[in-house]
Order: C-alpha cells, then structure tokens, then sequence
C-alpha cells in the first residue's frame, strides 16, 4: 500500500512538473526563476490552476467510478452511470440555447444543478420506501440519460452557431480557461468527499459481498449507501462543471489500480485517486501539445493513453 | 447462549413467509434446518442473522432482544453465510477471510496480525490453508464454500447461521463438509444451524431437525424421529421407505 502510494505520488509529481513546463508558450523555468512577468503570468494563472484543476478532475472522476463499482457490484458502472453527466449536460445545454453561455459562470452553475436534479430523480425513481434497489437505479440512470439526449439535441438545434462551438467543447470534456476558483471549489469538495468515503470504506468494501452480507457484520447499508452514492453524485456534478464530460477516467482508472493491486475498496480508494488525477493531467498535456495551436478535446486522450496499457494489463491477467 | 425466537411472523408484499415461529437455540448444537423451498427456511435464518426484522414478535440473544443489540455487537455473536455469496471482483482467499474480523474493526482502522491469525486458524479449520493466497474465482464450488465458511469462523462467533451450504457441491463434497460441520460444533462449542431442502443431508450429521413448511415449524425433533416414512409421507407428501437410515422413493 505505502509502496504503490508512493509510485503514484511520484508519477503524478513528473506528469504535473511535465503539463507544467509544456504547452503553446513554452516555459523555462530560468526565466521564471529570474522574475520574468510574462512567464509567471503565464505559470500562475493559466497553467498551473489549469493543470491542478485536471489533477481534481481527474481525482475526482476515479474515486466516483471505484465507489459506484463497488456500491452497485457493477465492474462497469462508471460516474455516469447515474445520469450524472446527462443532466449536467442537459442543464448546459439548455442555457446555451436560451443564449446564456454569454455570462460567464452561468453554463457551469446551471449544469451543476442539472447534475444534482438528475441524480435526485434517479434516487427517486430507484426507492422503493426505505430502500434504495441497485438495479432501479441502473436502469434509471440509462432512461434518464437517454432523456436528456433528446434535450441536448433539441437545444443545440435552437441555439446560436456562435455559442455551439463553446457548448461542444464542453461536451467533449476542456479545461480551457480554468481558474483559481474553479480549483479552490472543487479541491474543497473532494477533500469533504474522500473524507465522508474513508469515513465508511470499512462498511463499504463489505457491500462487495452483497448486501445481506454486509447487514449481518453490522454494516449499516442503506447510510452507506446514501454518503457514497450523494458525495460521489455530488463531486461528480462539480467536475463536470468546471470541466465538461471526460469520459473513461471513472471506468477505466478503478479497473487499471486493480489489475496492478487486486485488493479491496480502502486500497482502491487512494490509488484510484492519485491514479485518476495522472491520467487527466497527461490527457490534458497531450490535448495541448499535440496539434499547434489548437486544443484537442482531452476525452480522446484519456482514451487513448488508458485504452493500450489497460489492454497490455488485461492481456497479462490471466 | 441462547437464542430465542418468540412468535416470530414475518410478511412481505402481502405473503406471510414466516407464521409465529416460537423456537430455541442452546450452544453445542448442530442443527438442521429442513424443508422444501420457499418453506421459509432462508427468512428464519435472515431473521436470526438480523439482516431482516420480524413483522410481529421478537428475537432473543442471551435474553436480550434483537432490535436492542448494537449492530455490530451482534454480528461478533452471530455468523451468517448467504445462500449466495461471491465478492464482485476477483480477491485472494485470505483477504476474504480476513474480511470476516470486520465487526472487530474500528472505523478507520485495518486487519491487524491478530486478525490475519485469526483468519488463518479459520482456513486451517476448514482444510484451506493451502487455498490462502489462491484466488476465489480460480478455485472450484467446493473450494469457495469452504473460504466462506472459514470467513464465518474468523469472526469467532457462538451462532453460525449457514443458508443452503450444501447446494451445488457434489456428493463427495456435501460429506466433506457435513462433517466439517459436525467438527466445528465438536471443536468450537458453537452452534451451527444449516438449511438444506435435502432430508438425507439434513438429518444425516444433525443432532436436531427443525422442518419447516408453509412457512410454518412443522416439527422440531431429533433426526430418528423425522425420519420416518409416516412422518416424512404427512409432511412432504412423499411416499418412501427407510434403508440404512436414508430415505429412498419407493
């Protein structure tokens, strides 16, 4: 545990130190050192809050993926599965098209709300009276997604062409623009999140093995499972506020930490997180550098770093 | 110890699965838990278990009623093996064993020595010390009962309430495992009540069967006495003859 802490620490230190002195300016750190202002702007407010806020992200997606895995016994649920993103999405979406995308903060307030309010209606939707069923809440999650698309689509057929590129792109998951607020929001948000998690890791790594079981060891499961479905829903919400949907960290991250350490959700829980906030912060490196001068979207590169060494990994696991 | 239930009915969705059950538990018993299925024999054990609370009536540990033990306590008491149990991703067979001490555990605070000692005086018990570092989804059904079995005993508890363990293992098996049963209410001085809808099994290890049908306890006896062909025919409707002490159709 301390052993594998300690490479993902270290590997999330090189990826920020790398997404740090990289991007369209490139940055020495000498003139940084020598108190050139042009280059300190450049490192304080626009690359570091930028690669800090993929770091939370990317933290954050991780630790929603290996808590909804573990809470629905679901090796492929991921933190969108509970119509998260789709409301998120929808709330955007729908400001855009009534022309909000104008002021600033709007869209990403309007899709947080959008994001709590979809995963209120899928609670709903999944109770049964003092009883929360996985399987409704799966396949409230799916219906619930499906509707929002048709909102999505409805919305961007009436919304201005000027404003679709900005809501596309948040579509596709940007930290274009990102801010010091937007990192000291959500930084604050994970840090209540992981605690409220570590608070019931040891009840819920139980729930692995169903939920019977878990009662009759004393485990209180349905509190378990309202703190880690509300704080894994809500921090999910935030991040893809602030940074649009990035798909694939919150599935594929958790099921990596696993093949390398096959061990229980206390494990899972830091690993997943350090692990998810690397992958977002080399995603978004490439996503910069990769085309001069244009920004590609950083879901395509989460995908496309995860997808060849998740693939070596599974190949080798028996 | 002892364990109590006093008119004990337990209902859902309108279907009475259990009937004012009013039944006792001493320790050093190994006791069977007979019937057909759906005859209520895995909601006894769940009430027991304390994974679900009776409708009316009420259940007693060492005089004291259910719903008044902390939860956690209780479970340190009591040890429960669903009728399927399977982790829903791939663990070595000590973690889940040792997964067993958590009602030990504070919490924030994680398996010490003791409990992996614990755990691996469990596996011992059960003949699966070799099995520890194994995965479960490598090994075989009979393999992967015996973990879980181990996983009850590493909580060290004086109750263990084990649904259907001898479904899906094959003959061999099923004789493997009755008498590990039979090894550890000998060893231990705990109890173990066991469901199987399989009289022979039931009544073949048991010290005490408890038939249940329609939800209701149709007789509590030792196993000489249940099987017989006239109690066995009235029972279960089912017209067999005795040979060697083991039902067989006629």
């Amino acid at each position: 545990m301390k052993r594998a802490i300690a490479i993902l620490v270290l590997l999330l230190g090189v990826s920020i130190a790398l997404a740090i002195s990289f991007g369209a300016t490139s940055l020495s750190w000498h003139a940084i050192l020598g108190g050139d202002e042009t280059a300190r702007t450049i490192l304080f407010r626009i690359r570091l809050p930028r690669v800090l806020l993929g770091a939370l992200v990317g933290a954050t997606l991780a630790v929603a993926g290996v808590t909804f895995q573990t809470l629905l016994r679901n090796p492929l649920a991921d933190p969108f599965i509970l119509g998260v993103s789709g409301g998120a999405a929808a709330g955007a979406a729908t400001a855009t098209a009534f022309g909000l995308a104008a002021y600033r903060g709007v869209v990403p307030a309007i899709a947080f709300v959008g994001a709590c309010g979809a995963t209120a209606a899928v609670f709903t939707l999944a109770r049964r009276r003092d009883y929360v069923d996985p399987t409704r809440l799966l396949l409230s999650g799916l219906v619930l997604n499906a509707f929002f698309s048709a909102v999505i689509l409805i919305s961007f057929s009436l919304s201005k062409q000027s404003d679709l590129t900005a809501a596309l792109r948040w579509m596709m998951g940007t930290l274009f623009g990102a801010g010091w607020s937007d990192v000291a929001l959500l930084g604050v948000l994970l840090i209540v999140v992981i605690t409220a998690l570590a608070f019931i890791a040891n009840d819920l790594r139980m729930l692995a093995f169903g939920e019977d079981d878990a009662r009759s060891r004393g485990v209180n499961v349905e509190r378990v499972k309202w703190i880690g479905f509300g704080a894994s829903s809500i921090v999910t919400g935030a991040a893809v506020a602030v940074s649009g949907i990035i798909g694939f960290v919150g599935l594929l991250v958790p099921h990596l930490i696993r093949l390398i350490w096959r061990r229980d959700f206390r494990f899972l829980l830091p690993l997943s997180a350090l692990g998810g906030a690397t992958l977002v912060v080399l995603a978004d490196l490439l996503a910069r550098v990769a085309v001069n001068a244009s920004e590609l979207p950083i879901g395509a590169f989460t995908a496309l770093l995860g997808v060849p060494f998740f693939l070596s990994l599974l190949r080798r696991s028996r | 110890m002892t364990l109590d239930l006093r008119n004990v009915s337990f209902a859902y969705g309108g279907t009475h699965a259990l009937c004012d059950i009013t039944v006792s538990f001493g320790a050093n018993q190994l006791v069977a838990l007979a019937g057909p299925n759906g005859s209520g024999k895995s909601t006894l054990l769940k009430l027991a278990a304390r994974v679900a609370h009776p409708s009316t009536g009420e259940l007693f540990f060492d005089g004291r009623a259910l719903r008044d033990w902390p939860a956690k306590d209780y479970a340190k008491q009591v040890g429960y093996l669903p009728q399927d149990t399977e982790p829903a991703f791939p663990m070595r067979a000590i973690d889940v064993v040792v997964s067993g001490r958590a009602p030990f555990l504070g919490r924030f605070a994680w398996e010490g020595e003791s409990d992996f000692a614990e755990a691996r005086k469990a596996l011992a018990m059960c003949d699966a010390t070799h099995l520890a570092e194994r995965y479960l989804d490598e090994m075989s059904g009979g393999e992967r009962k015996r973990v879980f079995l181990a996983r009850v005993l590493a909580g060290t508890p004086r109750v263990i309430l084990l649904d259907e363990p001898l479904a899906a293992l094959d003959v061999a098996h099923v004789q493997q495992f009755s008498k590990l049963l039979r090894e550890i209410v000998d060893r231990t001085g705990s109890t173990v009540v066991f469901a199987s809808h399989d009289l022979n099994w039931a009544a073949a290890y048991s010290d005490r069967m408890l038939v249940m049908r329609g939800g209701v306890l149709a007789l509590d006896a030792p196993p000489r006495d249940v099987m017989r062909p006239d109690v066995v025919a009235e029972l279960f409707g089912f017209d067999a003859r005795i040979t060697d002490g083991w039902l067989v159709p006629r």
